[in-house]
């Protein structure tokens, strides 16, 4: 070469060849992918994980033609379902968040499962709570499991301090006080004082009595029982500046900052330590959550117990789960329904018996041996009966996050506006005025339909 | 003045060797006394930054080896009790770790390799030829990486679902050699700017000698370069390593998982396992530690414009 | 060897093939050649990222939920933007988190890449042990941090308590949250530190050398040889700390969740919000522009100025 070189066409091929090589070897890692899949696109633990694996596999025996695909998506399941749908390459059955199945079921992505409920008595006779109508008689499935919020309690931590346990049916639930009461029996600073004794040092607290969660799961059922709901019957005016409403917050703030009996955000710390974690190790003495702590508090390896919430007039708590969908597009409805109602029979997913989910089913809140099937273990204490079956049966409502449209909007702005209460600085009447002023000016779009009765 | 600032590659370290010639024959006693007590101080400052810096990794390993009570015990303790040996065993067993761990090196192995060829390629060129839209087409590239990939994401995704590429390892190795496509024009651009900062005398005397842009790239540029190329193989191996979203997204059969997918089981969507969780980010972050420790060796000074060896 | 030889760094040396300067011995090839060795980035570009970048602003003019068919609204979505406070608000948060945390971290990783290339016992232990929280997982880190900085119980206020100052509230508390955000960021300096880390192996020993003989201190030395020879460098890492910054997404993701009350609401975690839980695409690719816009200006503004104070040995970049 000299000293002004042209590009020879060898040069070009060279590089060029050097490219093409690489997406021949980028070609060949393709693996390849069979016909007659079923995609069953699922979240959760390793634990969970391994028990819808198994699950999928006994399901997989019933079947010839059929190979079942497990879909495991950890995290970040909204991302990569976007993805799959955008791109038309959606699952046949698999776990969706509330806003986006209802949003699926309208583009018409979803199968309408009300036509199949006498057929499969399973999918039809299930809690009226749990269906997810997105239109008048149509019904993009039910929640995947059930879920109710409940109290969880340290056994130790009440006989210890002579408070009475949290009552375990909902006809005794306490009233407000009755709570307050036995919350500041447990409450102790380090050097054993009560809230309510000289000397208390708020910042050096060795045990709190109970949390005060500003998350809306767990105060949606207090706002129940004092007779307002989050929206009127219209669907588009909010009751969440009602005075029934302003006071349910003020009290739980008043754990916090006036008596003193529950942990504020700041002296909690939001991922950390879990519930189970608190409750066994004395920290807390009782605690509202989801029922699905039970899996968790029931392996702290405590004496631990479960109660009713308290009640501000009429005994109400919160009844939740994801919806689960059959997607339009699969070849495979028939199998598609099998899988349906195997996947929430206790029989065949161990999550049942261990705590974390309860069954969508009615007879396994109604008939006595059903209700054995999936409660006669460890996990679940003999207070359960009462003091979770009834409840969810009896006094349960389905969260508003199920069942309002324009939900994701709307729960943004809730989420913040709870954060700015929970520091106890602000007025609760004027922030509720001003979160009513927001979401009655067009955020609240309805209600999607209820399960005929 | 040329020649010291930018040596020709024939005589490069000429003006050096007297400089240290003349420095080491004066007598600087005192100076070095003076010297000697500012290096005492930096060491000071050095390990108490180090202190500073290597508490997350002290905790990573305590939390490791605790069960989640202890990790969230409050107030917290540093020494776990008892060692929650089995976190390790668990964590690794629950999902298989070792054909992830087979998985991520495949594609460690491609993109490590075309980024660093394509983008130092490239960066050579917008650095050190003149051609017409050069700077046009390298503020192009560079505009790639201003858009969120969050909504290009679904675009690439489609577009990987019709070459019928979805579960498999394309989508997150063939970008790699055309530059990196996306985030890789960070490696275009840093490669550049090392590049720009060699003399071009040395370029220069290559032609004159017959040598063809190729040439200079391969045998001068490159050599030159290998603190910057040990920077991009460092970032490249680590983002591949935790990339997270993009396996998650092209990867469906979980015979296909990487390591970053593995670990994100333990911090599901709405529950946490957070000692196996620690456990296996432990065992998973050591290998690029090694990594690393192994490579800042090159950043060894005078190597670039001086072409002394030692 | 004289001082002004030193000096000359912020001059600009005539372009080479410039009149006056060598001529280039490439000729026409050169463009050629050019072209072909920026080819796989070019390729890259036009293959996978101006497809889906001209795909995102398309979207950008319709009202598209992923799933149905877009409707073209025009400026629709950016008349929306205008009205909508959570825009502006993150918009706020995070042009306030990258003015704190882009420079902090370039400055604390500059000064511990000087350190860490100094040439004390075990040199390699340091500089990884400076690297070592850069490798630690997210979600590991995002625990740690939320530790750190519980009022309660976290080291901040345990330190702070025991040497009798005030504490703060940290992450809890609207005021204090990007602050807590950006001395978290600036902990994470590694990468900057290793990129000015291999910049500093190219600034030749020698004219230290000379500025000692000049009867030029320590400080001579920094000013006249190791920060002209570090500019592209330091330009490099700014240009890109910008442009990653104001992108910033995972501290809002895994530990804020853009709260308390928005406090921490960053721009791509509003926008991935909107894409992927609302699966409102196209206000999400009109939210996207936006930033595109604000960011390429900025940068646009950088390279400028980067005339006045970067210096290259090849003389005509820019």
């Amino acid at each position: 070469m000299t000293g002004s070189p042209n590009l020879s066409r060898r040069d070009v091929l060279k590089i060029g060849g050097g490219l093409a090589a690489t997406v021949g070897i980028g070609g060949s890692l393709a693996a390849c992918s069979g016909g007659n899949e079923f995609e069953y696109m699922f979240w959760g633990s390793t634990g969970e994980q391994d028990a819808i694996e198994a699950m999928l596999s006994s399901f997989q025996d019933t079947q010839e033609q059929l190979t079942i695909k497990p879909v495991y998506t950890p995290a970040d399941y909204d991302t990569k379902l976007n993805a799959l749908v955008a791109s038309g390459n959606v699952p046949d059955l698999g776990y969706v968040q509330p806003a986006m199945a209802y949003r699926l079921a309208e583009q018409g992505k979803l199968l309408d499962l009300a036509p199949y409920f006498d057929e499969y008595p399973s999918l039809g006779q299930r809690l009226p709570g749990s269906y997810f109508y997105w239109d008048e008689g149509k019904c993009l499935g039910t929640q995947g499991a059930n879920e109710t919020v409940i109290t969880f309690y340290n056994r130790a931590a009440f006989a210890e301090t002579g408070a009475q346990p949290p009552p375990a049916s909902a006809a005794e639930a306490w009233d407000w006080d009755t709570y307050v009461e036995n919350a500041y029996l447990l409450t102790a600073d380090q050097s054993g004082r009560r809230p309510d004794e000289a000397g208390f040092d708020p910042a050096q607290v060795a045990r709190f009595g109970t949390l005060a969660s500003m998350w809306s799961g767990a105060w949606y059922g207090l706002l129940l029982s004092a007779g307002v709901d989050v929206v009127d019957s219209s669907g588009t005016r909010t009751m969440l500046d009602s005075p029934e409403a302003i006071d349910m917050f003020q009290k739980l703030i008043d754990l916090m900052y006036e008596h003193r009996v529950a942990p504020s955000p700041s002296q909690l710390g939001n991922n950390a330590p879990s519930m189970a974690v608190q409750l066994a190790s004395g920290r807390l003495g009782m605690a509202v959550d989801g029922q699905w702590a039970l899996l968790d508090v029931s392996q702290a390896g405590f004496d631990f117990g479960v109660g009713v919430l308290p009640s501000l007039g009429t005994p109400k708590t919160t009844a939740m789960g994801g919806p689960t969908a059959i997607f339009a597009d699969t070849e495979y409805v028939e199998q598609a329904l099998e899988l349906y109602a195997f996947q929430s029979d206790p029989d065949q997913v161990d999550l049942f018996s261990s705590g974390l989910w309860m069954p969508l089913e009615e007879k396994y809140y109604t008939d006595p041996e059903a209700i054995a099937s999936w409660t006669d273990n460890d996990a679940h204490p003999p207070e359960y009966k009462t003091a979770v079956i009834d409840y969810t049966l009896e006094n349960s409502q389905t969260y508003f996050t199920q069942k309002l449209r324009n939900i994701e909007e709307i729960d943004r702005l809730i989420t913040a506006t709870t954060e700015r209460i929970q520091t106890g600085e602000e007025d609760v009447a004027t922030v509720m005025g001003e979160l009513a002023a927001q979401l009655n000016d067009g955020m609240l779009q309805g209600v999607y339909p209820s399960a005929p009765q | 003045m040329t020649g010291v600032l930018a040596p020709g590659p024939k005589n490069p370290s000429a003006p050096t060797a007297t400089a240290v010639q003349r420095r080491g024959r004066s007598p600087r006693t005192r100076v070095g006394e003076a010297r000697g007590l500012t290096r005492a101080g930096l060491w000071l400052v050095l390990a108490f930054g180090a202190i500073v810096m290597i508490v997350p990794f002290v905790w990573l390993i305590r939390s490791a080896l605790m069960t989640d009570a202890q990790i969230f015990s409050s107030p917290p303790a540093w020494i776990p009790d008892p060692f929650a040996w089995e976190n390790f065993p668990q964590a690794l067993t629950a999902q298989p770790f070792a054909r992830y761990f087979l998985n991520t090196m495949i594609i460690e192995l491609f993109v490590v390799t075309g980024t660093v060829i394509t983008c130092s390629l490239s960066a050579f060129s917008f650095a050190r030829l003149r051609w017409r839209g050069r700077n046009v087409v390298f503020g192009l590239l560079l505009s790639g990486v201003m858009l969120p990939y969050a909504v290009t994401l679904i675009p690439t995704f489609v577009m990987w679902s019709e070459l019928g590429a979805l579960d498999t390892f394309i989508p997150l190795t063939v970008p790699a050699f055309f530059a990196g496509a996306g985030g890789g024009v960070f490696n275009i651009f840093l490669f550049r700017q090392f590049f720009l900062s060699i003399p071009y005398e040395l370029d220069e005397a290559a032609y004159i000698d017959g040598a063809n842009p190729w040439t200079v790239y391969w045998r001068i540029i490159m050599p030159l370069a290998k603190p910057v190329t040990v920077v991009v193989v460092i970032f490249t191996f680590i983002g591949v390593w935790n990339d997270f979203l993009g396996p998650l997204l092209y990867l469906t059969d979980d015979s296909n998982f990487t390591l970053a997918l593995g670990l994100a089981t333990f911090q599901s969507t709405y529950t946490a396992q957070w000692g196996l969780l620690m456990a296996a980010s432990l065992v998973v972050i050591l290998p690029i530690i090694v990594l690393f420790f192994v490579l800042q060796r090159y950043f060894v000074e005078g190597v670039t414009l001086t072409g002394l060896k030692g | 060897m004289t001082s002004t030889t030193l000096d000359r760094a912020p001059a600009r040396k005539a372009p080479p093939g410039s009149p006056g300067g060598p001529r280039r011995r490439l000729g026409r090839g050169e463009a050629r050649w050019g072209v072909l060795l920026a080819l796989p980035a070019i390729l890259g570009f036009a293959i996978f990222t101006i497809g889906p970048m001209v795909a995102s602003l398309i979207f950008s003019l319709t009202d598209w939920q992923i799933g149905g068919d877009p409707q073209f609204i025009g400026v629709g979505n950016y008349v929306e933007m205008a009205g909508d406070p959570l825009f502006w608000k993150s918009l706020g948060v995070t042009t306030y988190y990258t003015l704190a945390a882009v420079p902090l971290t370039l400055f604390v990783g500059f000064v511990v890449a000087l350190l860490v290339n100094q040439s004390f016992r075990g040199q390699s232990l340091w500089r990884t042990v400076y690297y070592l929280p850069t490798l630690v997982p997210a979600v590991a880190s995002a625990v740690l941090w939320i530790w750190i900085f519980n009022p309660d119980f976290g080291l901040f206020n345990t330190i702070l308590r025991s040497v009798g100052l005030p504490t703060s509230n940290w992450l809890y508390s609207e005021s204090t949250a990007i602050p807590s955000l950006v001395i978290m960021a600036t902990w994470g300096f590694g990468n900057a530190m290793v990129i000015f880390l291999a910049g500093l192996q190219g600034v030749p020993g020698q004219l230290y050398e000379a500025v000692a003989l000049d009867g030029g201190g320590a400080w001579a030395k920094f000013r006249h040889v190791t920060w002209p020879f570090m500019t592209p460098v330091i330009f490099y890492n700014l240009v890109t700390g910008v442009i990653g910054t104001f992108q910033v997404f995972n501290q809002a993701y895994v530990m804020t969740e853009g709260g308390p009350n928005n406090a921490t609401l960053f721009y791509i975690y509003y926008l991935y919000t909107k894409a992927f839980t609302d699966s409102e695409m196209g206000y999400a690719s009109a939210l996207a522009w936006v930033l595109f816009l604000i960011v390429m200006v900025v940068t646009v503004v950088l390279f400028r100025n980067a005339r006045s104070w970067v210096f290259y040995e090849m003389g005509d970049a820019r």
